[in-house]
């Protein structure tokens, strides 16, 4: 808001300027980002359009076309109710990101503010968020959100609710590191020499420092939470049929696993590049905000 | 190769050795054709900035640079073998048998989970072929030689529990306790306090001299190389500038860079004039290397032909080469920095009014105990210090690390609190920190980072801020552009720039700076050091000068204050201190900074204050000093001695300040 006011730099910038200047953003020139993007973005844009693709809603039966293979009519081929393999998996991918951003941004959110309170004011606060966490971490991620859901519930909402709660204390603790350690720096005590506020070092000498790489965390954890999203529906404590997820996707296939392979396998491939690209994308803005790895 | 040379065979012979680091950004020549001989039991300093390649250049020895580095050129011939050709396992017999290593760092080149004796014991059975109990026995027998108390024990200690001079002396030990022709070291004193790298010094100069090794020695510090080399080499941008014996390049140096290089010295002659002699601009951009002459930009005689045709490193008498045009490097015309003699500028001296005053300053910090059973420790950092700064007065602290000089700058500042005593501080206290690299928010602008203070403090509205900040950044010299940068696009001295900017934003009364020049190089360092002076010339404010640089701090300073273990021993005009100490902690101190100047050196007793400063959980009873003082007697070591007038200017803590 100072820069603003202070040095308003020109923005003009023609639309050739603007392609060229994002084929040279990191993210697009960085090997394992670039990577993770070519595989993500036509997953995404598919599940974008897919409302106005000519293929068969993901909720509509057709039961003459019952456990039919893969064909241009049905790419990923039907399952025993003769719906659409493919236009559920595209449904599935929706509800599997809505799932995993909902989820990062949860635990960005109250791992910046609970890691920062404790981390930088100490005392009380860390005593008590610190001895939550660390409870909550005794649990591995997966049981604490099936535990959760039976608590909360099945259904998106509860679904997202439960994984965040999981993966919270882990945001906590990492930001409460990175607090502990900018909270020495020479920075900080300059800004204490001029009896700046508290709210003042922590708004913009504390958290911009450590976004980076909550913001790595985050992707991580976006690519987990679609992992546990599937694997509760695949429990059926998750997204309930006949709602579509790739999660009960899968599960709806495991029992004709050996006459219609492909009900359970494509979605379960989706998964994966999914998960793998997401994991590229988080190791190739790791390395872009390590110092060290920069020329 | 002619016949005299065949007799004389030097040790290590370098001929046109070229390094190159491969990165994205192109390839960057750190080492550029450097050609150079050491002797049978020579020690030959490399003296240059940072970025100049001297630490590259040592590496490539033998082989031990990290990638992105690479030896692309040259040879390099130990005894007339190529180790240039050698391969690893051919070069990994080398390495420790006939060229030891020692580098600046001994934490991070001894391995923290390992015994010392395991690290020692291994090589010498490897290159020397001795039974475990005769390896031990060597290793026990170096580590006597290095100086380390009680080496039978010491010796099964992990290096987590010794200290920073403790740990060098072992990384010492290791180097030559195989025996080898050539010792190389990297920086080995840099970490280490002036005390501590005065022993160091000594250890390393009679234990190479008995065993008759060579030595290359990399520094910045001219005063090591004046006590230390017998012969020097200057280096500048990958290229050796001026090469030859350690008295000559004092009396006589003839490159243009060793020359301003020599002058910004704090000496003598700078005291009584008024600014430092500082080389303008900053060392090349490797990954642009200039044509013709690397050093032509900051060169005050550079010629036409400078720019185009770069000068071979060629004979200015019998092993003394240089690499300039002129036969005599700078002219006495260009000598004379047009700002040397000039006056200062508004040199009104120290006003009467006092600006800060401490009375009886006490800090404890408790170390946490994890156990119960286990008492509390109580370190005592500052024990009663009484002090006064005037308006206008630089107040120079020296002391060794651990002292409480910086814990002292911490609490005027406001950042600690006292556990007793007062402080009155008449207006506003600043700090300019000792890092350069981490006092500043990397994610912030310069423009932010010098105006937060102001936006802090709520002082102005936006355009009268806009406008200070812009004043400031063109008193510490620097350009409106640089108001757009991020800290990690700016040079070292750059950046303490901008620090003293930040520092001067609210007009401070008085700024604290703690070891302001330390992460600078030479030629930067006059830099700041003139600035610092003449922003107290224009505005009137005070110092208080941290850092165990003696000679700049006698510049800097009309007043010092010498700290030992939280306490002032001694207290007076800066001139009458360092003339005639009264303290023997003052003495050990001054006479542990090397001079640079070869012939001071060469006169100097050669015995170092012993033994390192007591930690403070652990004061002594009587005199902190006592268990280092040659003077020691049992009144010391029973009674303390109180800060007391010595003289009309004086004040000292000893027995028998005579």
């Amino acid at each position: 808001m100072f820069q603003k006011t202070l040095y308003a730099r020109p923005q003009h910038r023609s639309f050739r300027a603007a392609l060229a200047g994002l084929m040279r953003n990191p993210l697009v020139t960085n090997k394992k980002s670039r990577l993770g993007l070519i595989i993500l973005l036509p997953i995404l844009a598919l599940a974008a359009i897919a409302p106005i693709l000519p293929i068969q809603a993901p909720l509509e039966t057709n039961l003459f076309a019952s456990l039919e293979k893969p064909s241009i009519f049905h790419p990923f081929g039907t399952d025993k109710m003769g719906r659409d393999i493919f236009s559920r998996t595209l449904a599935g991918i929706k509800v599997s990101l809505i799932v995993g951003l909902s989820v990062a941004a949860i635990a960005l959110g109250m791992g910046l503010l609970l890691g920062t309170l404790a981390g930088f004011f100490g005392g009380l606060i860390d005593r008590v968020v610190m001895t939550v966490v660390d409870i909550f971490l005794a649990f591995p991620s997966l049981l604490l959100a099936i535990g959760l859901v039976a608590i909360l519930g099945t259904g998106l909402i509860p679904v997202i609710l439960a994984i965040s709660l999981a993966d919270v204390p882990r945001f906590i603790r990492l930001q409460r590191s990175l607090v502990l350690s900018l909270r020495t720096r020479a920075f900080i005590d300059a800004a204490r020499t001029v009896q700046a506020s508290q709210f003042w070092m922590v708004t913009r000498h504390i958290v911009p420092n450590t976004l980076a790489p909550m913001l790595v965390a985050a992707s991580i954890a976006a690519a987990n939470a679609i992992l546990i999203e599937a694997s509760l529906s695949f429990l059926g404590l998750g997204i309930m049929p006949p709602e579509p997820s790739l999660g009960n996707v899968i599960r709806d296939g495991q029992l004709y696993l050996e006459h219609a392979w492909w009900i359970s396998t494509l979605p379960g491939v989706v998964i994966l590049l999914i998960a793998v690209s997401l994991h590229f994308l988080s190791d190739g803005v790791r390395e872009l905000l390590d110092p060290r790895s920069r020329k | 190769m002619t016949i005299q040379q065949s007799i004389d065979t030097p040790l290590l012979d370098v001929r046109d050795m070229t390094t190159e680091f491969r990165t994205e950004a192109g390839t960057v020549a750190a080492v550029n054709g450097v050609s150079f001989q050491i002797g049978q039991g020579e020690r030959v300093a490399v003296v240059g900035e940072s970025g100049s390649g001297k630490s590259a250049m040592a590496m490539s020895l033998l082989k031990l640079l990290a990638l992105p580095g690479e030896v692309t050129g040259g040879q390099v011939l130990l005894d007339g073998r190529d180790l240039a050709k050698l391969s690893e396992r051919q070069l990994n017999k080398v390495r420790g048998r006939l060229v030891g290593t020692i580098f600046q760092d001994p934490m991070s080149s001894l391995d923290p989970v390992m015994r010392v004796s395991e690290q020692m014991i291994a090589p010498i059975r490897r290159h020397l072929g001795m039974s475990a109990a005769q390896a031990r026995a060597e290793a026990v027998l170096w580590l006597d030689k290095v100086g380390i108390p009680d080496p039978e024990g010491r010796i099964d200690a992990y290096p987590f529990e010794m200290s920073g001079g403790m740990r060098q002396r072992v990384m010492i030990a290791m180097a030559l306790s195989c025996r080898p022709n050539l010792v190389v070291a990297d920086e080995p004193t840099t970490a280490l306090d002036v005390t501590i790298q005065a022993q160091i010094v000594e250890v390393l100069k009679t234990l190479t001299a008995e065993s008759g090794a060579a030595m290359l020695f990399i520094t910045h510090d001219l005063g090591l190389v004046a006590r230390f080399a017998h012969k020097v080499a200057v280096m500048y941008a990958g290229r050796i500038v001026e090469f030859g014996p350690v008295s000559e390049i004092f009396r006589d140096a003839r490159h243009p860079y060793s020359q301003s290089l020599l002058r910004t010295i704090p000496s003598k002659t700078a005291l009584e004039g008024g600014r430092l002699p500082q080389i303008p601009g900053l060392p090349p951009d490797m990954k642009h290397a200039p044509d013709g002459c690397a050093f032509r930009a900051r060169c005050a005689a550079a010629e036409d032909r400078c720019a185009s045709e770069r000068p071979a490193l060629t004979s200015r008498g019998p092993d003394h080469a240089a690499a300039c045009w002129r036969p005599a490097g700078l002219g006495e015309a260009e000598k004379q920095d047009p700002g040397v003699h000039q006056p200062r500028r508004n040199d009104q001296g120290p006003g009467s009014r006092v600006v800060v005053e401490i009375h009886n300053l006490e800090k404890q910090f408790v170390t946490p105990s994890l156990f119960s059973r286990t008492p509390r420790q109580l370190v005592r950092a500052i024990n009663g210090v009484s002090l006064r700064v005037h308006q206008r007065e630089t107040l120079g602290i020296v002391g060794e690390s651990g002292c409480g000089k910086s814990t002292l700058a911490r609490i005027l500042l406001g950042i600690d609190t006292p556990t007793r005593g007062e402080i009155f501080i008449d207006g506003t206290p600043q700090m300019i920190f000792q890092d350069p690299f981490s006092s500043f928010n990397p994610k912030m602008r310069v423009s932010t980072i010098i105006a937060e203070p102001l936006i802090v403090k709520d002082w102005g509205d936006a355009a009268a801020r806009a406008e200070r900040v812009r004043w400031l950044i063109s008193k510490v010299g620097l350009g409106p552009e640089y108001l757009e940068r991020y800290p990690s696009e700016l040079s070292g001295g750059q950046r303490q720039r901008v620090a003293v900017a930040r520092a001067l934003a609210l007009e401070p009364s008085v700024v604290v700076a703690d070891e302001p020049t330390s992460a600078l190089d030479v030629s930067v360092r006059a830099q700041i050091i003139n600035l610092l002076r003449d922003l107290q010339d224009e505005l009137g404010i005070s110092f208080v000068f941290i850092s165990h640089d003696l000679l700049t701090v006698r510049y800097m300073s009309d007043r010092i204050a010498v700290m030992y273990l939280g306490e002032v021993v001694e207290y007076g005009p800066a001139d009458l201190v360092f003339e005639h100490p009264v303290h023997p902690y003052t003495r050990a101190l001054i006479d542990a900074v090397p001079v640079p100047d070869p012939a001071v050196e060469a006169n100097r007793s050669a015995v170092p204050i012993s033994g390192e400063l007591p930690s403070p959980l652990d004061i002594p009873a009587g005199c902190a000093f006592a268990t280092r003082c040659p003077m020691a007697t049992d009144r010391c070591r029973t009674e303390k001695p109180q800060l007391r007038k010595h003289s009309r200017l004086r004040e000292a803590a000893c027995h028998y300040a005579d």
